[in-house]
């Protein structure tokens, strides 16, 4: 009798343990679509927006293989195959195997064919960017001028194009096609309805697919629950395999094991205490599972009004993400601008290069911020205005605008100082406006030192 | 081990020059005792020793009673430590206030020599915390509630360099607090305008100005060695005779002489109190304030029960004037309605 309920102990144990196990990863998910007659198992497919952050991320290391001018012509090229997309079969530029990192995939096609960042690009003004241009245009503004820099890095207007590039996409490609479009109108009763397949013959139906879209750009591995935040920010640095190797087979798969933009920095965040990753990952799944429960058929109002919920946790917080790193890299520009100052007129070239990464960074996180599904109105304008065109660069001089031929014009002058307390503000403004609580390369984080360090205590409890 | 460090750290005020009671501040003041008791007094080295080492001094209940204090404040007192804490959040709001001002002058004295903002910041955080502590003094004697627990420490009758511990520790919070908010502002503004610069002119990690005053025989105001400075002096910094007038017992030296190092404030204010050369003065409390010099359950919770009965009493005084505002309204209402009769 006893052994009989040991054993059945045991098997409820495992039974439950399975079950929480799945429930933990973002799929598999069964197939509901009535009218698939394949032999898949799995309706979870995400790989388009997978193989769009490979582009993404693969655009930033070609910027670093600018030389200066020298092979501008044919690195455009390349760079605009991988933005606008190519019937050839591109090589994955940004994750490659490295020792002890085994990566699956080496080329675009192995992840998904026919894709590309152009298409998916946020079609509104970016006042932000110089010239009244579009999410796309200033894409292709800056894959111009990335062509004709040194290593990714123009010194003159202290821009380092790789870094635009990559963080700007992070908002106006994914973030923007996640919030304000799968998460937005695809909601809709009316948008790919759940009672259909999302196309023709398609193993998923038309919501299943649109959510599966809208977490294959935020670009969380699929096991990310299973995840500390550290764990999950080292994948994506190639530090930890064992982490990343769900499956076990030995290899990263792109597919589902790697942690990309969103959730990286969303990782990062949380390795100061934050819970953004978990978070947006519980939602995504638990979303997901109210359209899994549905088998098939059209979703009712409560089921939808759950996704909309779901969808505006995602969203906030994620936006939050984004709110994070702009904190962080206006720390950092903030640091990097003390180092300067110290020796203003012998700046060390690699500090300034340093510099210049970090503004990247901030700009691109900043701009990101405004290609959501909500206008953030007045609190754009400050973000722009105090964050500027350009840093301040080594004469002390800003970019203002651009001439008829898209080059940079810097015609005003800014003080170190002036930019250095622009930084602080910005961090002010990520915390009166998003509450940012990781707060990582908090600018005040000085005042606290040197408070530390002053150890005022001057008897401060003796009573006369 | 631990329990070793523990005991040892009950007795770190000793090793620590930030504090008044550091043995090298202790030793300085013996000296300038004894040097006061034989150059100003006149009386040889043995008798001077004798009468500052008094046995009726350092032995008496009152004494006792401090050192058992300083040992139960000391553990108490363990678990209230995030003044730091305090300070940083309010350094930094004080910061970031001026920073989103329109004062744009973040910096801008940032290439001041650095001797000129040093030499100005160590001033400004001594002022500053003078003046707080003045101010915080004050009010213990003047607010009903305050004076309360701030009785503790006037209940001594007897007063020894312990005696500074010798206080409720609710006020050990508070005064701990008044240094977080008087200092966290100073550093923010200096901060603002100077930036790394700021720093502080120390010795022994000390601000050169507190150590001043340490080393100048700080712990004397709570002795009996009545030191007097000349009068002008007095004006400006408070002797130990001074800070001694204030424990007296006799009525006309009440609410006098509040001031920790300087005497201005009290000067400014109107509660100087210049020493009269009295010897044996009096200490402690007037009979009616129900305290004890000696019985520790008194000095703990008395004034847990004083503020209770200052609460009910206030309740009363307000529902009093409460019901005499609705009788005159009763009383109005009734004449209006005499009026329509009419």
């Amino acid at each position: 009798m006893r052994r009989a309920l040991t054993l059945g102990t045991t098997i409820l144990a495992a039974g439950l343990l399975t079950s929480v196990a799945s429930a933990d990863t973002y799929g598999p998910f069964p197939i509901t679509e009535k009218s698939y007659s394949g032999d898949k198992t799995n309706s979870v497919s995400y790989t388009g927006q997978v193989a769009r952050s490979v582009l993404l991320d693969s655009l930033k290391s070609l910027a670093g293989q600018a030389n200066g001018g020298g092979n501008a012509a044919e690195l455009k090229a390349t760079m605009m195959k991988y933005y606008a997309g190519s019937d050839e079969d591109l090589p994955i530029v940004s994750h490659k195997s490295k020792d002890g990192f085994p990566i699956k995939q080496t080329t675009l096609h192995e992840i998904s064919k026919g894709k590309n960042v152009s298409g998916k690009t946020y079609k509104g003004l970016v006042p932000g960017w110089p010239g009244n241009m579009t999410g796309g245009e200033v894409m292709e503004h800056l894959i111009h001028h990335a062509s004709m820099s040194d290593g990714g890095f123009d010194a003159a207007n202290g821009y380092d194009y790789g870094q635009l590039i990559q963080k700007f996409g992070l908002g106006a490609m994914a973030f923007n096609q996640a919030v304000d479009n799968y998460l937005d109108e695809k909601l809709g009763a009316d948008n790919k309805p759940n009672n259909k397949p999302y196309s023709d013959g398609a193993a998923y139906t038309g919501k299943e697919h649109s959510w599966d879209e809208a977490f294959g750009y935020f670009g969380a591995p699929a096991h990310a629950l299973n995840l500390e935040a550290k764990q999950a920010y080292n994948i994506s640095k190639k530090k930890d395999l064992a982490a990343g190797d769900a499956n076990g087979d030995g290899v990263i798969d792109l597919k589902t094991e790697m942690t990309f933009g969103g959730a990286y920095y969303a990782a990062d965040a949380d390795k100061s205490g934050t819970d953004y990753l978990p978070t947006i990952t519980s939602a995504f799944i638990e979303g997901r599972k109210v359209i899994s429960s549905a088998d098939g058929a059209a979703l009712t109002d409560a089921q939808r009004a759950q996704l909309v919920a779901y969808a505006e946790t995602i969203e906030t917080e994620w936006m939050k993400v984004l709110a994070e790193a702009t904190f962080k890299y206006a720390g950092s520009v903030y640091a990097d601008i003390e180092k300067i100052r110290a020796d203003k007129n012998n700046v060390d070239p690699d500090l300034y290069r340093a510099y210049g990464k970090h503004w990247g960074e901030l700009k691109g996180f900043a701009m990101a911020m405004q290609t959501g599904k909500d206008n953030i109105g007045g609190t754009a304008v400050r973000l722009n205005r105090l964050i500027g065109f350009s840093p301040v660069t080594l004469d002390e001089s800003v970019v203002t605008g651009i001439d008829a031929d898209g080059n940079f014009v810097r015609d005003a002058k800014m003080s170190w100082n002036a930019y250095q307390l622009n930084m602080l503000k910005v961090q002010d403004l990520m915390i009166k406006e998003f509450g940012v609580e990781a707060r990582k390369n908090d600018a005040t984080e000085n005042l606290a030192e040197l408070i530390k360090t002053l150890d005022t205590d001057s008897g401060g409890a003796e009573t006369d | 081990m631990d329990f070793i460090d523990q005991i040892l750290s009950l007795f770190s005020d000793f090793s620590n020059p930030k504090k008044r009671v550091f043995v090298g501040y202790l030793g300085l003041s013996v000296l300038i005792a004894l040097v006061w008791s034989m150059v100003v007094h006149r009386t040889s080295l043995r008798a001077a020793l004798g009468r500052i080492f008094d046995r009726k001094v350092f032995f008496s209940g009152s004494s006792f009673t401090d050192y058992k204090i300083f040992f139960i404040n000391r553990v108490l007192m363990g678990f209230i430590s995030p003044i730091l804490l305090t300070q940083v959040a309010i350094a930094t709001a004080v910061y970031m206030a001026l920073v989103r001002s329109d004062l744009t002058l973040w910096g801008a004295y940032e290439e001041a020599p650095r001797a000129l903002v040093v030499g100005l910041f160590s001033v400004a955080m001594f002022v500053s915390d003078d003046l707080t502590k003045y101010l915080m003094h004050r009010w213990m004697h003047r607010w009903p509630a305050l004076w309360s627990i701030h009785k503790v420490h006037h209940s001594a009758e007897t007063l020894t360099p312990i005696t500074v511990y010798r206080v409720h520790p609710l006020e050990g919070v508070l005064y701990a607090t008044r240094s977080a908010v008087a200092q966290g502002p100073v550093i923010a503004i200096f901060y603002y305008f100077f930036g790394q610069s700021v720093d502080l002119y120390t010795i022994v990690g000390v601000n050169i100005l507190i150590f001043a005053f340490h080393v100048t025989g700080s712990n004397l105001r709570h002795s009996h060695i009545d030191i007097r400075y000349p009068r002008w002096m007095e004006h400006i910094l408070i002797s130990p005779a001074q800070h001694q007038l204030h424990h007296s017992i006799a009525e006309e030296h009440y609410d006098k002489n509040y001031g920790a190092a300087l005497a201005v404030w009290d000067w400014l204010f109107g509660s100087l109190h210049v020493s009269e050369g009295q010897h044996d003065m009096a200490f402690g409390l007037d009979p009616c304030e129900e305290s004890s010099a000696t019985d520790l359950k008194t000095l703990y919770f008395a004034p847990i029960w004083e503020w209770r009965a200052q609460a009910l009493g206030f309740a009363r005084s307000v529902k009093a004037r409460m019901s005499r505002a609705s009788g005159k309204q009763s009383d109005s209402g009734w004449q209006e309605k005499a009026k329509r009769v009419e």
